[in-house]
């Protein structure tokens, strides 16, 4: 019996062996890396041990935490409506029929196909004052002087293309858990004289409650470590080295060479998402328990 | 007299014998083979001629560009640099003031460096009497201008500053739509450029200390200048290396470019559109009789401080970037229009000639005299980066309207620079004043 045991467990240790072992040199291995680097104080190739000073002055450094507002735009206005978008969608694509819908599944998905750092460059294009394809438009309504990409104007273009890139793919997480309804809850609401509106809202979408929070989360996480879509636009606008946290941590360790001081911002980082993260999963079980 | 004769004969032979030598010392080491990372085309050809003449050494060259971050990792990791590695002679100093280079004096002391790249070129290449490296191509500030507008608004090429305002004003009153030229949203060592060409400089090093004044009399003229046209708007700013740029120069919106003489190459790949159009001419001066020049750009070649053979690494560099052999590549091949060491100017007649991207023009000659112009220099700070990153941002606060006159960034740009300075554990600092 025992014996059994021990070879089932060591088969299942065997088929998980490719995963543990990238997961512990790629994310374990590094994690503690990056910690005992936040430790140190460096200057070139010089490094000295510093204890937790690093930590202590990422909490007076203001510049540290005035880069969060970018992800906090994103995670208060885009996630959200990124999320109701794409409901709305995942319902339409159930409604069309299972052929009919693939192409337009497909359009939507495309985006998402589409690496960052090269969307990026074609939405530099697009935003750029003398080539924007809105240009023609612009003149004609009278807004010929008008520049399209400011600073002031990025937040927006910044949730306007993160909206294309993830929409279509949230989209289509969200249809394949709709068809995982059992038809019989949509039927017999029907049958009690509901409207197609009223299904979907009153039937689904409480029952798609995991995965929307699932999306949450992916997406909070992956606004607080916003990057690509700043990096790449600052081909037509210059933005401070602290635009979103992440660019802070690259600019400090790559263009400063405080690579020390970019570990341990690296690592309150992490620590910040885990307690977002931790935060609605929390709430979420609570509301689900209730 | 006759035995005169022979006598000096003989002495000349021997000395050109013995100063060639002393220029390029024979290896003594063991056969070896060194690693290199350099972003510019074709440096092997050099690479050949330079393995004909030393067999004992190899050279592998990497073709990589964007490194500076992988160089910075490389160091900090301790492990990973090559033994000889290309950085711009404006980052050269924050790479030499983290220990990232180690000096070769014993293979090529400062006597044979001055009078082989002359004396500004040490401010490219040392710190404190140590020389790290040697430098190659020349970012010396050029005047590209479009014929074709010059012609059609009959503008004429400026050679000082005052008549360069006029030429603006003219063709703004021409044709309002095209620009005469635009400053850059950041790019600080095309501001810095315009300082140094002026005669000035904003910061500089000696004997252990950083003197830093941005406020300085030459730093303010060349700011009121460019501040006068921008606050009245009759020029613009605009972000450089960017599709909107590009496209500047390729259709003929924009008439006038200042920038090193590497531009000449850029443009011909990247504006091809442009063939014919453009020319080159010495940039304007500020102040007349006064000739100078700067530089916006150039590398040198540096000694890595994790190289384990720097005998064969400083005999590399220096042969690389003096002896005619190899600088003839350089220009032929590497696309360097101009070179820095003196001995360019033993080959500059061989290898230049009419350029067809330039209508026929003698560029390399005409580049060659503005390199020439370049008679002072000064030492960058050692972070390089944070200074180009402060000034592109306060740039772009001056574009969005948020800093209204343009020359009250002097002493915004001096103050940030002086905190990271400070930040950065620099406090060997002396402000509001430049070394004589």
């Amino acid at each position: 019996m025992n014996r059994r045991k021990i070879k089932t467990s060591i088969k299942a240790y065997i088929f998980l062996a490719p995963f543990l072992i990238l997961f512990i040199a790629m994310v374990v291995y590094p994690i503690f890396l990056g910690a005992k680097l936040s430790l140190y104080g460096m200057r070139g190739a010089r490094t000295w041990y510093v204890g937790l000073d690093n930590y202590i002055r990422i909490f007076q450094d203001p510049k540290f935490w005035s880069s969060f507002k970018i992800p906090l735009f994103l995670l208060l206005i885009q996630v959200p409506l990124m999320l109701f978008i794409a409901t709305i969608f995942a319902i339409l694509f159930e409604r069309m029929s299972k052929r009919g819908g693939a192409i337009y599944r497909f359009i939507y998905y495309l985006p998402y196909t589409i690496p960052g750092i090269v969307s990026g460059i074609v939405w530099s294009y697009i935003f750029s004052d003398s080539m924007s394809p809105f240009r023609p438009l612009l003149d004609l309504l009278g807004y010929s002087g008008l520049k399209i990409m400011t600073r002031q104007n990025l937040p927006l273009l910044l949730l306007f293309i993160i909206l294309w890139a993830f929409t279509g793919y949230t989209a289509f997480i969200i249809y394949s858990s709709l068809l995982s309804i059992p038809r019989e809850l949509t039927e017999a609401a029907q049958l009690d004289g509901a409207s197609f509106w009223q299904t979907a809202f009153k039937i689904k979408i409480p029952l798609l409650k995991d995965v929307i929070l699932t999306l949450f989360i992916f997406n909070a996480i992956g606004s607080i470590q916003v990057f690509n879509e700043p990096w790449m636009l600052q081909n037509l606008v210059v933005l401070p080295n602290n635009y979103t946290p992440a660019m802070y941590i690259y600019n400090s360790a790559f263009s400063s060479g405080r690579f020390t001081y970019a570990a341990a911002m690296g690592i309150i980082l992490a620590i910040i998402t885990f307690l977002i993260s931790l935060y609605f999963l929390k709430t979420a079980s609570r509301q689900m328990l209730n | 007299m006759k035995k005169i004769l022979i006598l000096t004969l003989l002495f000349l032979l021997v000395s050109f014998g013995a100063a060639a030598a002393d220029y390029y010392p024979e290896y003594s080491g063991e056969p070896t083979t060194i690693t290199m990372w350099a972003w510019t085309s074709n440096e092997n050809y050099s690479i050949d001629e330079f393995e004909k003449v030393y067999p004992n050494i190899k050279v592998k060259w990497e073709n990589i560009s964007d490194y500076y971050n992988k160089a910075q990792t490389a160091l900090s990791a301790g492990t990973g640099l090559p033994d000889v590695i290309m950085i711009e002679y404006s980052y050269a100093p924050q790479f030499m003031s983290i220990g990232a280079f180690q000096p070769i004096n014993n293979w090529l002391d400062k006597d044979t460096f001055v009078e082989l790249y002359g004396e500004d070129a040490l401010g490219w290449c040392a710190m404190d009497d140590n020389i790290y490296g040697t430098p190659q191509d020349s970012g010396a500030m050029a005047l590209f201008y479009r014929k074709d507008i010059f012609d059609k608004y009959n503008l004429t090429v400026p050679t000082n500053r005052e008549d360069y305002v006029s030429e603006i004003k003219k063709l703004k009153k021409a044709a309002p739509e095209l620009d005469f030229v635009r400053p850059p949203i950041g790019y600080s060592m095309w501001w810095i450029g315009q300082i140094w060409q002026a005669g000035g400089k904003l910061f500089d090093y000696k004997d252990g200390n950083w003197y830093i004044d941005f406020t300085n009399p030459t730093a303010e003229e060349v700011f009121d200048f460019w501040g006068k046209l921008l606050d009245e708007g009759t020029i613009d700013l605009q972000m450089y290396w960017n599709p909107d740029w590009y496209n500047s120069l390729n259709n003929g919106r924009t008439a006038v470019v200042e920038l090193g003489s590497w531009f000449a190459e850029w443009l011909k790949y990247n504006a091809t559109d442009s063939e014919g159009k453009w020319r080159i001419a010495l940039p304007a001066q500020w102040n007349k009789g006064k000739q100078h020049n700067s530089m916006i750009g150039g590398s040198g070649f540096y000694v890595s401080t994790q190289s384990a053979n720097p005998e064969a690494a400083a005999l590399f560099v220096n042969w690389l970037n003096s002896h005619p052999d190899s600088l003839t590549q350089l220009h032929n091949k590497s696309n360097l229009p101009v070179l820095v060491s003196n001995r360019f100017g033993e080959v500059i007649d061989q290898v230049s000639g009419p350029d067809k991207f330039f209508g026929g023009q003698n560029i390399g000659q005409k580049l060659w005299e503005s390199h020439k112009l370049v008679n002072t220099t000064f030492i960058t700070l050692p972070i390089m980066s944070n200074v180009d990153e402060s000034l592109s941002s306060l740039l772009q606060d001056y574009a969005d309207g948020k800093i209204e006159k343009f020359s009250d960034i002097l002493p915004m740009w001096q103050e940030s620079v002086i905190g990271t300075m400070q930040e950065f554990g620099y406090n060997n600092l002396i402000i509001d004043q430049l070394p004589e």
